[in-house]
């Protein structure tokens, strides 16, 4: 299947920038290619994917199991590097950065949510929450303050010493939010953060997510299969076979037919 | 603008490794079980090394009565119900008191006393260590089935002659080695041979020389068992590790954690090992010497330093053994975070 290359002269086009264009791109990606060997098997993962993100936006990247849609986030939350092409995180090529370099950005520009939670279960939310600041180094007395200020505004104020075990799935999902919001990181990375959820805890998660976009400002990656957040989302991405086929806004689709599912 | 990911403090990477031991304390203790076992066992041997140290002098007495006892027993036959003759010529040693109660713990039904001494009677009268019951003062020999000749004094030529003379041929024995009475006693005292005595040595080099091999073993035992353990806590922990190291963690901060968490196992394991190790020793000893004699002979000295030995093989092997299971937990990806499904 041939690889179709985009010349980034032609980038703005194929994208259908809006009048955001004059906002600052946070993510971009050229050519992006990824292959894994497996013994005496490659994987070709990536095959030349290339986008845009720009600051403040939703995005939602949506892609059948195998499409490279996984490999493509992990490029862009910095959790792998390129074999070849160009990942800029905030104007920064991270093909260039060793790892403890990658480690400093993962802990204060992008924050993670996970499909699984992944909270530690065995330190408290409190805990949960400050430890990306611990690891940025900050004091405990600050990291702790603004922890707690962190799960108050999430709704979690009450539960601050609560282990996660002690919570429900949505609770552990806010919790996971707000340690994702821990070092106000210009992106909020999300994998399938509502696949575990039930439906109505699930769209007040994407309520949630969409009020916080708002009042900070942070760009939202998700990867997602779920209607209403890609209905909440200001641009879908479609990947398959390692390159994006296509973007487009909600409003454009049919999110009924059968070429959409 | 990108900077270095700071190094983060110890006592953080303390903190999360207490707290996790403290609610996956199950599976630790498992682990910590192992540790215990095996530096119990070291400090078993060494304690042991202690002990018969003290005990050395009365080791010996037993083993020398219990060679006596056999040699009495081939020539006379079993001990058990017979009667026996004592001829008493001077003063008793502890080793020929201590003979004739290890007769009357083993059956002897009767002991006749014959007193050939020149002690006086308040002070010669020797028998008062045995059972009055099982003494009888009497003539020499008498149904007995064996003479035996106790004592510092000398046995005059004609006592001598008395006693080969008893009816009924009972055997004849001293205690004592140095005595000549051409080969009419046989003599219960008698030293090793040459080749008997390095046969002894050889035993006890055997023996040691085994311990220390099953010391090694147990202890090579131990650290496979922790590192086993370790390696599945790390697979169990990958989503854990993933997520830490997406939050910025470092590699060296996962292998600090593991590496804590190795120490604070082995020494809790140790402390508890060395404490069974000691009280296991002691009280195999005690069963079989007396009590107050192995705590007053002990050196404790010594048994302190192995006790601190004891320890820190615990916590060494201990971190050895998660050396390769940290560096596994360091090296994973933090994209593994993202797998949703094993």
């Amino acid at each position: 299947m041939p690889t179709p290359k985009i010349d980034p002269a032609e980038f703005d086009t194929i994208f259908q920038v809006t009048d955001k264009q004059d906002g600052q791109y946070v993510i971009r990606a050229f050519d992006v290619q990824k292959t894994y060997k497996m013994g005496n098997t490659e994987t070709h993962a990536l095959r030349g994917a290339t986008l845009d993100i720009f600051k403040g936006e939703y995005l939602s990247i949506m892609g059948p199991s195998g499409s490279g849609k996984t490999t493509l986030f992990n490029m862009i939350g910095a959790l792998a590097k390129p074999t070849a092409g160009k990942v800029y995180i905030d104007q920064v090529d991270i093909g260039h950065l060793d790892a403890n370099e990658l480690a400093w950005l993962r802990c204060r520009k992008i924050g993670y949510i996970f499909q699984t939670f992944n909270l530690i279960q065995v330190m408290t939310c409190l805990e949960n929450v400050t430890l990306p600041m611990a690891y940025a180094g900050i004091d405990s007395e600050t990291a702790r303050k603004k922890g707690i200020e962190i799960l108050k505004m999430i709704g979690l104020g009450h539960r601050i010493l609560h282990k996660p075990a002690e919570l429900s799935g949505g609770q552990q999902q806010r919790v996971a939010i707000g340690r994702a919001l821990a070092n106000s990181p210009a992106i909020i990375l999300a994998d399938e953060p509502t696949a575990n959820l039930d439906q109505k805890t699930g769209e007040e998660m994407i309520v949630l997510l969409d009020d916080l976009r708002q009042e900070l400002g942070v760009t939202i990656v998700s990867a997602t299969h779920d209607l209403k957040m890609l209905k909440t989302s200001d641009r879908i991405l479609w990947i398959e076979d390692g390159v994006i086929v296509k973007s487009a806004s909600p409003d454009e689709i049919d999110f009924s037919s059968s070429e959409f599912l | 603008m990108i900077q270095n990911q700071v190094e983060l403090p110890v006592k953080v990477a303390f903190g999360v490794a207490m707290q996790g031991m403290r609610i996956r304390f199950g599976r630790s203790v498992v682990t910590v079980m192992g540790v215990v076992l095996g530096i119990a066992f070291l400090m078993a041997i060494l304690t042991e090394q202690v002990v018969s140290e003290g005990v050395k002098d009365e080791e010996q007495m037993r083993m020398e009565l219990g060679r006596m006892v056999g040699f009495l027993t081939a020539d006379m036959g079993p001990v058990e119900g017979r009667t026996v003759s004592v001829v008493q010529t001077g003063g008793l040693s502890i080793k020929e008191r201590r003979l004739l109660l290890l007769l009357e713990e083993l059956g002897l039904a009767k002991i006749l006393w014959t007193d050939l001494s020149d002690i006086p009677a308040e002070k010669g009268v020797s028998f008062e260590d045995l059972d009055p019951e099982d003494v009888e003062l009497s003539g020499i020999g008498e149904n007995a089935r064996a003479i035996i000749v106790v004592g510092d004094g000398e046995l005059a030529a004609e006592e001598l002659a008395l006693l080969r003379g008893v009816a009924h041929n009972p055997v004849l024995f001293t205690t004592r080695t140095d005595a000549d009475h051409s080969g009419a006693l046989v003599s219960l005292g008698r030293d090793l041979r040459q080749e008997e005595k390095e046969a002894l040595v050889a035993e006890k080099r055997k023996s040691e020389f085994r311990n220390r091999w099953i010391v090694v073993i147990s202890l090579v035992v131990t650290v496979i068992g922790i590192t086993n353990a370790m390696l599945i806590s790390v697979t169990e922990r990958f989503r854990e590790i993933a997520t830490m190291k997406c939050l910025g963690g470092l590699s060296q901060f996962i292998r600090l954690l593991f590496l804590i968490e190795a120490t604070v196992m082995g020494l809790s394991g140790a402390i508890f090992g060395t404490m069974v190790g000691i009280a296991f020793s002691l009280l195999m000893y005690c069963l079989v010497y007396d009590w107050d004699l192995v705590f007053r002979s002990l050196d404790f000295g010594i048994l302190v330093q192995y006790l601190g030995l004891s320890l820190v093989v615990g916590v060494v092997l201990s971190v050895i053994a998660a050396i390769y299971p940290a560096h596994i937990a360091s090296r994973m990806m933090p994209a593994d975070a993202l797998r949703s499904h094993i």
